[in-house]
């Protein structure tokens, strides 16, 4: 069940009457019934016993941790509760990965290295959401181990924050001690709190049905039938899939967050104005922070403290100076910290690369280029941190995130470099004028629609760096304002938005994860 | 080690990690007075300290510790 479908929002009407209708203390069993109904209703079937196991898995392993008093004990719960989330991530999600890329080895070096045949990939179905529901699921686990967590004494309520409708299918991803209180205490109606979630999700709706829908036709026009496009197009269709991806993401973030707020409840903020971010670095810092903030704590920590890496730390800071030594030893967690999170995108190498590895090569080449820049720039007695030269930052991270999300789109890495190569040796800047633009997929007036949205975007996005939530903004203005605003975004929404009986809305792009 | 002395290590400590001679840390010294120690520096921190003091911090106390105070008592809690 699409959460853009006529059917999602009859449900997520039906679950709000019966929140609010039934006794507060319980609250929580309407959203666990309606997380359960959700999951059943999209379809998804028996797969549900997938969410269910995986949150029996940690509840028992979260309960014994917290009574376990020797080491190893403790160990053996854990290993328990890591075979139960990630053992079941890992096969389902990366053991095909494994043989296609066995297979690929095996085409490469056939009768050179080593004789092998090529084995069958497995079919496996999918449970919607296992990326995200893991991880929260499993952080609640570390948490505790690590002696920092909150211990659910209580199944069914553990299994609500494990299955939370609105945040289960593409996070965001929770932590427990945070979400406990939010999630089981009574909540009583709240005029402002629901008028101002249903505010962001018709904000979300904007961003999803609007922008990156149309972004969506360009984008698909090109990489599916990439043979025949070359150079410029190819950059068309890199920024669009730019556009699209991060309105798709964001507004799903902004439909669930407002749609938890309706029922009182403050889910964690995903993203802050990423676009505006003048390092990569700092892009991830703001871009899927629950994702950045779990890989930091669960495994870019944990890496850099762990024996191994101590012992590499100190051979290379002994072999390499103090300084260098630190600044490898570093770069060695965040290569392992960016394999992680490109493989967690998907089991494939475009992901790995694309999601992660580019990524990491852009973070270490900006660590060694700029203090040498600053240098420069302070010895020429010039600012380095120069307005003008911060906005040609912002700049330069688009661009970077552009050329790595197309390995992202792609439909493999070597289509990927295929297109990378064409980008950057086909010159036919004429497309941009001479009307090819609007040959894929959106004429003039969708494309004007779909541009002049995007400024809104920045505009909005623009304020939002400036301070202030925009929402407290626009209630701040006397009622006409108010209203005009929020029913001119609403049926700007409507009118123009790609929806309906007749349209099949895409997927959000991270639901696939 | 009484705490006096725990604070003679750390100072050498910090100084080192940070490259900065100037750092004298105190009970309420926090990572808003020193510039460079950020979220990746805390780690690098903890590491040198549990080298140089042969203690080990939990993961509990690396991500609660609110200042340089409640670090010596920890390392003095753990080293006697």
């Amino acid at each position: 069940m699409n959460i853009t479908s006529f059917y999602f929002l009859c449900f997520y009407a039906v679950v709000l009457i019966l929140y609010y209708a039934v006794p507060k203390q319980l609250q929580w069993l309407v959203l666990l019934a309606g997380s359960i109904a959700f999951y059943l209703l999209g379809g998804s079937g028996w797969l549900i016993l997938y969410p269910l196991a995986t949150s029996a898995v940690c509840f028992v392993s979260g309960y014994r941790l917290s009574k376990a008093e020797d080491g190893r004990r403790k160990k053996a719960w854990l290993c328990f509760s890591l075979a139960g989330t990630l053992g079941v991530l890992v096969v389902l999600i990366y053991f095909n990965f494994g043989i296609y890329t066995y297979n690929g080895l095996v085409a490469l070096f056939q009768g050179r290295l080593f004789q092998g045949k090529p084995l069958d990939a497995l079919q496996f179905l999918i449970p919607l959401g296992v990326s995200f529901y893991t991880l929260s699921l499993l952080g609640y686990v570390l948490d505790i181990y690590y002696g920092i967590g909150k211990v659910s004494t209580n199944f069914f309520k553990f299994t609500l924050y494990g299955m939370f409708f609105p945040a289960m299918i593409s996070g965001p991803i929770m932590r427990f001690k945070e979400m406990e209180e939010e999630l089981y205490r009574p909540h009583p109606l709240r005029y402002d709190q629901v008028t101002k979630g249903l505010q962001r999700m018709v904000w979300g709706f904007f961003k999803k049905l609007v922008i990156a829908e149309r972004a969506a036709l360009i984008v698909n026009t090109v990489y599916d039938d990439y043979s025949n496009y070359e150079g410029a197009y190819f950059w068309i269709a890199a920024v669009c899939f730019v556009i699209q991806l991060a309105t798709d993401f964001s507004g799903y973030m902004d439909i669930v967050l407002g749609l938890a707020q309706t029922f009182g409840i403050t889910l964690p903020e995903n993203f802050r104005t990423p676009f505006l971010s003048k390092s990569i670095a700092e892009y991830w810092r703001r871009w899927h922070m629950t994702l950045g903030s779990f890989m930091k704590d669960y495994v870019f920590y944990p890496l850099l403290r762990s024996q191994l890496f101590v012992r590499i730390g100190n051979s290379l800071r002994s072999g390499l100076g103090k300084k260098n030594g630190k600044r490898l030893t570093t770069f060695l967690a965040m290569f392992i910290l960016w394999f992680t999170v490109g493989i967690w995108h998907g089991g494939g190498w475009k992901y790995i690369l694309g999601a992660g590895l580019f990524h990491w090569g852009f973070i270490v080449a900006g660590e060694l280029v700029e203090p040498v820049f600053a240098r420069w720039m302070k010895n020429k007695g010039r600012d380095p941190h120069h307005k003008v030269l911060d906005g040609l930052r912002v700049c330069r991270t688009f661009l970077l995130v552009t050329l790595a999300d197309v390995f992202f789109r792609a439909d493999s890495a070597r289509i990927g470099f295929r297109i990378w190569k064409s980008m950057f040796s086909v010159w036919n800047p004429a497309v941009l004028v001479d009307g090819s633009l609007f040959t894929l997929g959106l004429d003039w007036i969708e494309f004007t629609v779909g541009a002049v949205s995007v400024v809104i975007l920045i505009l909005v996005s623009l304020l939002k760096e400036k301070g202030g939530g925009i929402r407290d903004r626009i209630a701040a203005k006397p009622l006409p304002v108010r209203w005009l605003i929020w029913y001119a975004l609403l049926f700007y929404t409507i009118l123009l938005g790609y929806y309906g009986p007749d349209y099949d809305a895409a997927e959000f792009i991270y639901q696939g994860f | 080690m009484n705490r006096e002395a725990i604070f003679d290590r750390l100072n050498i400590i910090f100084r080192d990690i940070f490259d900065d001679e100037s750092i004298t840390v105190t009970d309420k010294t926090t990572a808003d007075d020193i510039e460079e120690w950020d979220s990746l520096e805390h780690i690098n921190l903890i590491n040198a300290i549990e080298h140089e003091m042969g203690m080990k911090f939990t993961m509990g106390q690396v991500v609660s510790m609110k200042n340089v105070g409640e670090m010596v008592d920890v390392i003095a809690a753990s080293i006697g």
